[in-house]
């Protein structure tokens, strides 16, 4: 069973990564510590629920990157409209604003996705039970968990590439290393801000996307990864997007290695390893200190 | 198929109407001095003022407060096209019961202080519902628990014990100590030499005292089965793949699960896809609503319990017509098949108007509360599952239907194979009043 232990953490991982990525930037380039993560993610999983919904018994290749797709872009033009209208006059507030704003935002998207889609679970397995399972060493394991696993390293890839290798990722990390001096050298703080809110927020709602063929959509959803995802920031680091993929991954193996034999100790252990970077290495594995 | 149902619409209104009358002559001793002082009282004009309180919202919206909420609302349209109680129109005033205990408290001060509601019926939270039981008395209101399942909300810590613990508080359904239970003798009578058995609940009151419940009797029953693995995952995970595994490496014959909506849901699809129940059966304490919710997928040969006998199919509709009528008038109301939660809502409603209608009928006129909680304690009446009855310990007492999953062609989902349905009568999986639930197990001689 330690292999299928293994996928299964690596898979918890990548929805972990993906999610704290997201919350990495926003955290990173903005400064804000946006409580509503969870519900961007929430959004990202309703809009994909709906659309499997809508797109059911057509083919999941076309399904599957329609639904993703829309859900990132819907994510991210929230994204959009809340940095434009209510963060952007918490940058120069102290945090526990931050907080209380970005909390009542957390309220406010989850009735909106009430009103828009109702109070009732959303099922959208089709693209899960269509991709089928494989044999691995005699377990029978759901391809859709690989899917799941690639997807976010794709993602990551991509992330890396646009924060390494261009004009835009540099200009995004002068501002997460020092916020008056990018200013300072006429780096359109703007119009980057509201661009690393919807790229975060687009992220949140990938993960959400990619989750629903999994678990159905309900109200709520995006409370457990918001938490998981700020463990991971903490062990992996602030601003770093290896400290979010290691970071994920020792979160990931570590839960599914507990569960599997010490069930109790699954959160207890999580957080111990939390605190004890927190107290030993406040900046994270590979945060800037 | 229109004038059957309107057939039996009247025919359960009748009921509804005249239900309790039966026990009500045992009743007149105890409020004999209240009858003849309030000869004279009259019926108000005004509306009756009833606070429905369910999740609106939240993960727990989905599953259980909205068909609970539905419920509410239909049967208080459907009383007020009626005549509402005793003429008065029943005004439903439908909230939210998410925000946690201390927000609930205090919902549930004003409703009662400010607001003079006439009763709450409310409550899916345990959490929520030990929190606000005791402020019955303390605020001297009327409040009915109608879904809330932990058992020791009217228990005492030692057996025996006072009853009520509270004199306006009562719980219009029965506790988890009978799901579990039943869901203990269904595994004794199919499967009696189960060795190897495991438990997936949630981290919390619920989950706990469900497994807790269900090993004491279990291992009382079966005195030689081992549990090999006990999983605690908390509310509202989303990834189960880890535990699916870990069960699969456990061997378990039998995985006992009190998991609720969305989680109940992301298990078995995800046990699904592993091929998890193919080779374990499932247990689950509040099974029934999840053939609907999963689909077609969902596999034949699972133990599912019900809450009490609520499913759409039982009691069958032509020896119990109220099912019929409530299934069909939900169905028609809100597309979906009523779950568990609708029939406690239908409980808690009906059980007021009835308790109502039966101290009216004492005192001559509309009863006080006090009255109204004497005509409770003690009443039965026909509800779409068959008989309830609220006992001196102010919790409802019912049978209790345990299934096994089967797929037929006349429903998209697997219905309980309606040849091996077993109902246990409500006093083989309720402890009686004034002793605990756990030390009325232990005292079994199996």
């Amino acid at each position: 069973m330690g292999l299928i232990y293994t996928l299964n953490g690596l898979y918890f991982a990548a929805f972990l990564f993906l999610t704290s990525l997201g919350l990495n930037i926003i955290l990173g380039v903005m400064g804000i510590l946006n409580l509503a993560h969870g519900s961007l993610y929430a959004v990202g999983g309703f809009v994909a629920a709906f659309l499997i919904g809508l797109m059911a018994g057509g083919p999941i290749a076309l399904t599957i990157p329609a639904a993703f797709l829309a859900a990132i872009a819907i994510a991210a033009a929230v994204g959009f409209v809340l940095e434009t209208t209510l963060l952007k006059h918490m940058y120069s507030r102290a945090l526990e604003y931050q907080l209380l704003i970005t909390f009542g935002i957390l309220m406010f998207v989850e009735d909106a996705i009430k009103l828009v889609f109702g109070g009732e679970s959303i099922y959208a397995s089709a693209p899960m039970d269509g991709m089928g399972a494989m044999n691995i060493m005699g377990h029978t394991y759901p391809k859709y968990y690989l899917f799941v696993m690639l997807m976010a390293l794709l993602a990551g890839a991509c992330i890396w590439w646009l924060m390494a290798k261009t004009r835009l990722g540099i200009m995004l990390r002068a501002i997460e290393m020092d916020r008056d001096m990018a200013h300072a050298m006429g780096i359109p703080m703007r119009k980057l801000s509201i661009f690393a809110f919807a790229l975060g927020a687009g992220l949140a709602g990938l993960a959400g996307a990619m989750v629903v063929p999994t678990t159905p959509a309900v109200l709520g959803m995006g409370m457990d990864p918001l938490i998981m995802a700020f463990i991971v920031v903490v062990v992996g680091g602030l601003g770093s997007l290896k400290g979010a993929l290691l970071g994920s991954v020792i979160v990931g193996l570590t839960r599914s290695f507990t569960i599997a034999y010490y069930a109790e100790m699954e959160m207890p252990l999580l957080f111990l390893i939390a605190v004890t970077i927190l107290v030993a290495r406040p900046q994270g594995l590979f945060g800037q200190s | 198929m229109k004038n059957e149902i309107a057939t039996n619409r009247r025919n359960f209104l009748k009921a509804a109407g005249v239900a309790g009358l039966g026990l009500g002559a045992a009743a007149l001793t105890s409020v004999p001095k209240v009858a003849g002082a309030a000869k004279a009282r009259k019926i108000p004009k005004t509306p009756v003022s009833l606070a429905a309180i369910s999740f609106l919202t939240g993960p727990a919206a989905g599953p259980f407060g909205i068909p609970g909420d539905n419920a509410y609302k239909m049967m208080a349209d459907v009383y007020n096209q009626k005549g509402g109680i005793l003429g008065r129109q029943i005004e439903l005033k439908s909230l939210d019961e998410a925000g946690g205990a201390k927000t609930q408290v205090e919902l549930a001060r004003k409703l009662i202080l400010e607001d003079k509601v006439d009763a709450i019926l409310g409550y899916i939270s345990s959490g929520d519902c030990k929190a606000i039981l005791p402020m019955s008395d303390e605020l001297g209101g009327l409040i009915l628990a109608y879904d809330c399942g932990t058992h020791v909300l009217m228990e005492g810590e030692k057996s025996p014990y006072d009853v009520p613990k509270f004199e306006l508080g009562f719980r219009t359904a029965a506790h988890l100590g009978q799901d579990n239970i039943a869901l203990a003798l269904a595994i004794k009578k199919y499967m009696p030499n189960v060795k190897k058995i495991a438990g997936i609940n949630q981290d919390y009151a619920w989950g706990r005292d469900s497994w807790h419940i269900f090993e004491l009797a279990i291992k009382k029953l079966i005195p030689g089965v081992e549990v090999v693995k006990v999983l605690w995952p908390k509310i509202f995970t989303t990834d189960f793949t880890a535990h699916v595994s870990a069960l699969q490496g456990s061997g378990a014959e039998i995985i006992h699960s009190s998991l609720w909506g969305g989680d109940a849901v992301t298990f078995l699809k995800q046990a699904m896809s592993a091929d998890l129940l193919d080779n374990a059966k499932m247990a689950m304490s509040r099974g029934e609503p999840y053939p609907q919710e999963v689909g077609p997928d969902f596999p034949e040969g699972h133990f599912l319990c019900c809450a009490g006998t609520h499913y759409f199919l039982y009691p069958a509709w032509d020896k119990w017509p109220l099912n019929k009528w409530f299934v069909q008038e939900y169905k028609k109301r809100y597309d979906k098949y009523p779950t568990y939660p609708s029939y406690h809502a239908f409980q808690a409603i009906a059980s007021y108007k009835t308790a109502v209608e039966k101290a009216a009928s004492l005192v001559g006129g509309w009863p006080t509360i006090e009255e109204i909680s004497k005509a409770l304690s003690g009443l039965s009446l026909e509800t779409p599952s068959g008989y309830l009855s609220i006992n001196k310990d102010h919790n409802a007492r019912e049978d209790c239907l345990v299934g096994i999953s089967k797929k037929v062609d006349a429903y998209p989902f697997p219905i309980l194979d309606p040849d091996r349905l077993e109902v246990f009568p409500s006093f083989q999986v309720n402890a009686p009043a004034g002793i605990s639930t756990e030390d009325w197990i232990k005292g079994w001689k199996v």
